[in-house]
């Protein structure tokens, strides 16, 4: 049962980490930061919505394009590589400086790229890991639940000296 | 023709790309997107083998070394790919058996497993050992040991099957544990010589005192032999191997096992050329254990595939022999032992290949591999007979193929240096390898015809999956066929590969032609010089406004 | 003196993650596996300096002038090498946790094509006994899921025509669910 106060501040947490996230993976050239973490902190927003609206709308939600998100990080942080061949070296940095009206100078690059391809990727693998886990938990769950009423209904029965077995196949067998 | 470094850059990028594609477009969906994916990797795989044909042709045949500084970044900055005679042989080879591999996995990988991502999986474990063969930084070679463990831990239990998630843990576990170690090692050289690239280790490891020496070795010698696998630790292999489909077994016998031994050559022809000389009694020993364990165990085996991973383990003890006598020699050239074992690795990863995926077609055709209850395919399966009797007689080292090559080449060495013992362990190895290459043939393939269990008649009745396991055993033993008929030329080449990894001093001066002068001051920070790196430049320059930038490269 | 702590963290990190691991549990390998793989990112750390307040990068040259003389500002490598190897550890630690399920659901409650798996002993993944690879050759249970399997298909191999095959092949398109 997903809890209604974890609902409600999924509402306004999950943007802030989003952006949150963001701004870790743009400022990660040369503060802490960068795509690793930006990647994790995202993970970290999709796990507030798994707990606050159970795994099964969250992966209809970016299920289908979790490995598509691997597959792209990663390409698009290998073509950064490639872009790098233009000045003669496989993953040699271009830079270009951006002047924004508002915020002021913003240096891109290639090795931004790169960050955000691993973006990506850590942000993807992280979020269908967790989906995974997710589901291992609930059918874990409900193993305990069957286990609880076998050894309930096995103690109602005539031998309760059985009532401690661990039932598995090898005991049914 | 000038090859540009810049093609170092391909065995590692070529198949991740095309993994990343198949991530992108072809991950899911029916039949239609597995031939995409198909499709994909065999251009990858193509290409791959394009590439390092054309290294092993600058390196090996024309004697060039290639140094790929990525992003421009000098050498202890950034990540250093490296190229020579030694690693481009092992490029090609891999090249060649993941190319042989694959037609064999298309044709008997299931379709669930398929969709579980085999083909990625096989590109990113591709992807880890070249990386390995070419990286020439102690932390780049553990993340790329890393990135090719994971790939295989995931094929070894893919389909999770009972007895693949049991041997999964074990493999896995003792694999980490190695790496671990590795790590260490790594965390060992970076605090008492202050770099990880391995041509500056190399070059400062002569001043550093014989504690650190002594240390660094065992640790790489622990955890090398653990990967390779030599004697004590090996135990993770024959547990394991025989559980995964066949494909994935033909690969891991063929690749994996390799990267130890690569990693073993290249760190003591390196590092510790002196060590091979003080601690050559031990290394013959574990590699004289070593090779007959491997095949004493082989003749407990009950099933084709145990047999066989146990005989990767007495092979290895080949090469290592080969490694040990590597600075030794009386009539003989100075470097004929690691000559004469890396024409032994291309003699066993070709033919053991080969092997595994002919006893992977016997399993697939019994339902079986346990050699009490098969028996008498010769009758209906003659090619396949045909093509697994000549590659077992050329594991054991009959004449017209390459194991007789490669075998007398390490005997004639290490008579030469008069190492009598090891010789004859090693010619009763073989010895002991010839019967149970009899043994399985014998058992599987004659007596009466006796089918065991339920088989993949799926398979089996495909024409076209026939073909496609059977070419490449073929092309294979012609492989092995043609290195043994053309020994001499084989011999002479990989003769100059060994020279060409023996020359330490080409190696550091092609990795950091600056590192000469930054010799002078280097005892200086020896002794704290966690920081050597960083501080020299800074004080050269009189600047000091900034510290040298340290590339982020792999690290986010 | 840090440096002696720093010492003394490793090694019972390193003592107390191989304790684990030689235990029968699986869940105290994952924990022992993780302790390594601590242990092993502290010993990074050691191997650059411990310093204080002489950073590695700075770019006031007045304010770090005895960092300057003295040659030794901080060495920001192991940081990195950690960072790595923490993602490393990360990424396995989550393969190993799946790993370890998987094998509880299949060894304990599973079955695989029409048997019962034999229990493999609990806990203990290192079990060399007979019992515990008993189980063999079950890569191919998935083939033989759709087996149709008579001796007389078998000494020729006859061909099926390719359009045929596929049909008696086909699985349902994307019956598999997301992650």
């Amino acid at each position: 049962m997903p809890e209604l106060y974890l609902r409600l501040l999924n509402r306004i947490l999950t943007p802030v980490l989003l952006l949150l996230a963001l701004y870790l993976l743009f400022r990660g050239h040369n503060l802490p930061g960068g795509g690793f973490i930006a990647g994790l902190m995202a993970a970290a927003a999709f796990q507030l919505q798994i707990l606050s609206r159970g795994h099964r709308s969250v992966r209809s939600t970016v299920g289908p394009y979790l490995h598509s998100g691997i597959g792209l990080g990663l390409a698009v942080a290998i073509c950064a590589g490639f872009v790098g061949l233009l000045e003669g070296t496989f993953f040699k940095g271009i830079w270009f400086s951006l002047h924004l009206p508002f915020l002021g100078d913003l240096k891109l690059g290639t090795p931004v790229i790169f960050d955000l391809g691993v973006f990506l990727v850590v942000a993807s693998v992280t979020t269908s890991y967790l989906l995974g886990l997710s589901r291992v938990s609930d059918t874990a769950s409900l193993r305990l639940d069957e286990t609880v009423s076998r050894i309930r209904y096995d103690s109602a029965g005539s031998n309760p000296a059985e009532a401690s077995v661990e039932p598995g196949p090898r005991a049914e067998s | 023709m000038a090859v540009s470094a810049n093609l170092l850059a391909v065995p590692v990028a070529a198949p991740l790309l095309a993994a990343a594609f198949i991530l992108l477009f072809a991950r899911w969906g029916g039949r239609r997107r597995i031939r995409q994916q198909i499709a994909l990797t065999s251009l990858a795989l193509c290409l791959n083998l394009a590439a390092a044909a054309i290294l092993f042709q600058a390196t090996a045949g024309r004697g060039e070394r290639f140094v790929l500084q990525l992003g421009d970044w000098s050498a202890p900055f950034g990540i250093t790919f490296y190229g020579d005679g030694l690693s481009a042989t092992l490029l090609l080879l891999t090249a060649i058996v993941a190319l042989a591999v694959y037609p064999f996995a298309v044709a008997t990988i299931d379709y669930h497993r398929a969709r579980m991502g085999f083909h990625p999986l096989y590109l990113f474990l591709l992807m880890g050992v070249n990386g390995a063969f070419l990286s020439g930084d102690l932390f780049n070679l553990y993340v790329f040991f890393e990135v090719l463990l994971m790939a295989s831990f995931v094929l070894l239990t893919i389909g999770a099957q009972p007895a693949q998630t049991n041997s999964g843990i074990r493999y896995v576990v003792l694999n980490l544990l190695a790496s671990t170690i590795f790590l260490v090692a790594a965390g060992v050289a970076y605090g008492t010589l202050g770099t990880l690239n391995m041509a500056q280790i190399a070059e400062r490891l002569p001043v550093a005192s014989p504690a650190v020496q002594t240390v660094f070795a065992g640790l790489l010698l622990v955890s090398f032999g653990s990967k390779a696998p030599s004697l004590p630790l090996f135990f993770w292999l024959p547990s394991s191997y025989h559980t995964p489909p066949p494909a994935v077994t033909a690969l891991f016998g063929g690749l994996l096992t390799k990267v130890g031994i690569y990693t073993l050559f290249r760190s003591f022809t390196l590092f510790f050329p002196e060590l091979l000389v003080s601690w050559q009694p031990v290394l013959l020993t574990i590699s004289g254990a070593t090779m007959l364990v491997g095949a004493l165990g082989a003749l407990a085996q009950p099933g084709i595939r145990r047999v066989l991973s146990f005989h990767i383990i007495s092979h290895v003890g080949f090469m290592l022999m080969g490694l040990a006598v590597a600075q030794s020699g009386n009539r003989l050239a100075v470097g004929f032992g690691l000559g004469a074992a890396v024409i032994y690795l291309c003699h066993h990863m070709i033919i053991k290949t080969a092997l595994i995926m002919a006893g992977g077609a016997v399993e697939l055709h019994m339902g079986s591999d346990r050699l009490v209850s098969i028996g008498g395919l010769v009758t209906r399966q003659p090619l396949l007979a045909f093509l697994f009797f000549m590659s077992a007689i050329s594991l054991a080292g009959v004449p017209p193929f390459s194991g007789f090559v490669s075998k007398l080449s390490l005997l004639q060495i290490t008579l030469d240096t008069r190492h009598w013992v090891v010789s004859g362990v090693s010619l009763f190895a073989s010895l002991l390898t010839m019967i149970n290459m009899m043994r399985l043939w014998r058992e599987s393939f004659w007596g009466e015809y006796n089918r065991p269990s339920r088989v993949p008649v799926r398979i089996l009745q495909s024409r076209i999956r026939q073909r496609l396991m059977l070419t490449p055993v073929a092309v294979l033993v012609l492989l092995s066929l043609a290195l043994g008929i053309w020994g001499g030329p084989a011999i002479t080449l990989s003769m100059r590969v060994a020279q060409q990894a023996l020359d330490r001093q080409a190696y550091i001066e092609a990795v950091s032609p600056s590192s000469r002068i930054s010799t002078a001051d280097a005892d200086l920070h020896l002794i704290s010089s966690g920081t050597y790196l960083l501080v020299s430049p800074v004080a050269k320059s009189g600047t000091a406004a900034h510290a040298p930038p340290i590339s982020r490269g792999s690290v986010r | 003196m840090i440096s002696i702590l720093l010492a003394i963290a490793v090694g019972s990190l390193f003592a107390s993650g191989t304790y684990l691991i030689l235990r029968r549990g699986q869940i105290k390998l994952i924990l022992g596996l993780a302790l390594l793989s601590h242990g092993v990112n502290l010993l990074l750390f050691g191997s650059g300096r411990l310093t204080e307040g002489r950073p590695p990068i700075f770019l006031d040259k007045n304010e770090y002038a005895e960092t300057i003389a003295s040659n030794l500002p901080a060495d920001p490598l192991p940081q990195a090498l950690i960072l790595t190897a923490i993602v490393i550890s990360f990424g396995i630690t989550a393969f190993v946790i799946v790993l370890v399920n998987r094998r509880h659901t299949v060894t304990q409650t599973d079955y695989v094509h029409g048997e019962y798996v034999p229990l493999l002993r609990e806990g203990d993944p290192f079990d060399f006994s007979d019992s515990s690879d008993s189980v063999q050759y079950d890569w191919l249970a998935y083939e033989i899921d759709e087996v149709y399997d008579s001796e007389d298909l078998l000494p020729g191999i006859p061909a099926m025509p390719v359009s045929e095959r596929d049909e008696s092949t086909a699985m349902e398109e994307d019956s598999y669910q997301w992650p």
